[in-house]
């Protein structure tokens, strides 16, 4: 009986080990999913009521209207901003052909809106959940912005929910771009500062090329982690310069802007022909 | 039965609550362990059976909620389950500082199997600054949470009202 108890821990246990240690993405992913399936209805509710609370406070204190109207023009404004980025960069090519070419294509990208429904569990990673998935259109390594800026990119995508792992996680990578001085590189995240503000770096830029403090750091368009991201999605401003310890790069502290919370809604940069 | 429903349903609410609550930056960025403290809370007070579904239940909700692989919660739980359930009529369960200890131990090792696993398996950078702020807020968090958690279960489970075990009358 002793000898059975201990070979069942035993087994137990090695299961949990291959489960850790041997990477079984698609598994886990299956797993993930229907624990989340099981749990976003729950989350949609809380994130609902305490929005309804927030705004039935925001009512009481006076701004009562204003409220579905923000939510409206906000609404907008990231699109019109997503709009003037794509300008900024046909203007900065200046290409007047080219460019009232692409003022007749449709634009190539299309933006999922999507509510924020719950935080990371643990604290462990830079996370928050949106409260769609596979079933309303939204793909893995797609880039998630909000009216202030790039937030991240999406990474596990169940039918119902997908994670959007922060610009500030470290395992967040982003391809980059100085607007002023046009030069590229790669931005990571670097955590947050003891007041929850987050953190990025901006890496292997260029030493030879002066970077100044203030410059304004975009998303290059250029592939990252096997997703697409639109150029000139704003990421930040540069606070700090600093020269790599190889000597052979710098690299930049960034202020990203955009910070999102629990009752914040954003926008996933979708394939048009994906969405449909 | 309908003790059990209340106690998956309570641990769904736990995790519910853990994902609500915004993380500590003065503490490394960790959040209050709600789930651990649901899952020694139950190790303590019920047989073997129902800690076993207390466990598993909270720690496939913690890992399936959480990013990265299956494993923290579900290497964890099983062993601070097994652990306090086999010392669960040698210790005063209710006192205060008894769980205050246990908060803090909780909090201490599933901060630190965490730490291990993501470390070992490459999916977080590791800090040592950052690992000992970790740690130590972990603790203090896990110290803070249980007591407020243990009594909070007690008084929900209160309210129910007992079944007669004589039959129906």
């Amino acid at each position: 009986m002793l000898r059975n108890k201990k070979l069942l821990y035993a087994a137990a246990i090695g299961l949990v080990l291959i489960a850790v240690f041997v990477p079984l993405p698609s598994l886990t992913l299956r797993a993930k999913g229907a624990a989340r399936g099981v749990m976003a209805p729950a989350e949609r509710g809380a994130s609902g009521l305490w929005q309804r609370l927030s705004e039935a406070t925001a009512a009481i204190r006076g701004i009562g209207g204003a409220v579905e109207k923000n939510r409206e023009l906000s609404h907008e404004l990231v699109r019109a901003q997503s709009e003037l980025n794509r300008l900024r960069e046909v203007e900065s090519e200046n290409l007047r052909l080219r460019r009232a070419l692409k003022f007749s294509q449709a634009s190539p990208h299309e933006m999922i809106p999507c509510d924020v429904v719950s935080r990371d569990i643990s604290g462990w990673w830079n996370t928050v959940r949106i409260g769609k998935g596979l079933r309303a259109g939204v793909r893995a390594n797609r880039a998630v912005i909000s009216p202030d800026g790039l937030v991240g990119r999406t990474t596990e995508v169940t039918p119902l929910t997908s994670e959007v792992l922060l610009l500030s996680d470290p395992a967040c990578r982003v391809s980059a771009r100085v607007s002023r001085a046009n030069v590229f590189g790669l931005v990571r995240g670097a955590g947050n500062t003891l007041k929850g503000h987050p953190k990025a770096r901006m890496e292997f830029i260029n030493k030879d090329v002066e970077i100044k403090v203030g410059d304004e750091v975009v998303t290059s368009g250029l592939s990252s982690a096997g997703g697409e991201f639109p150029p000139g999605v704003h990421i930040g401003y540069v606070e700090n310069v600093y020269q790599d310890d190889s000597g052979l790069f710098q690299y930049a502290e960034i202020i990203p802007r955009a910070t999102v919370g629990l009752l914040d809604y954003v926008f996933v940069v979708s394939d048009a022909k994906e969405a449909e | 039965m309908r003790r059990r429903v209340l106690m998956v349903l309570i641990i769904g609410l736990g995790a519910l609550l853990q994902q609500l609550i915004p993380p500590w930056p003065i503490f490394g960025g960790m959040k209050p362990p709600i789930l651990a403290a649901l899952a020694l809370h139950y190790a303590l007070r019920r047989d073997n059976r129902d800690m076993w579904l207390a466990v598993c239940a909270a720690a496939i909700m913690y890992d399936g909620l959480e990013m990265g692989t299956f494993g923290p919660a579900l290497l964890a739980f099983p062993i601070i389950g097994v652990l306090a359930n086999r010392i669960r009529t040698e210790v005063f369960s209710d006192g205060l500082v008894s769980q205050l200890v246990f908060g803090a131990a909780i909090g201490l090792f599933c901060c630190f199997v965490t730490l291990l696993i993501y470390t070992v398996s490459g999916q977080r950078p590791f800090h040592m600054g950052l690992a000992l702020t970790r740690l130590s807020g972990s603790a203090l968090l896990g110290t803070a949470t249980l007591p407020i958690v243990s009594r909070a279960i007690i008084g929900l489970e209160a309210m129910i009202p007992e079944r007669r075990a004589y039959g129906w009358q």
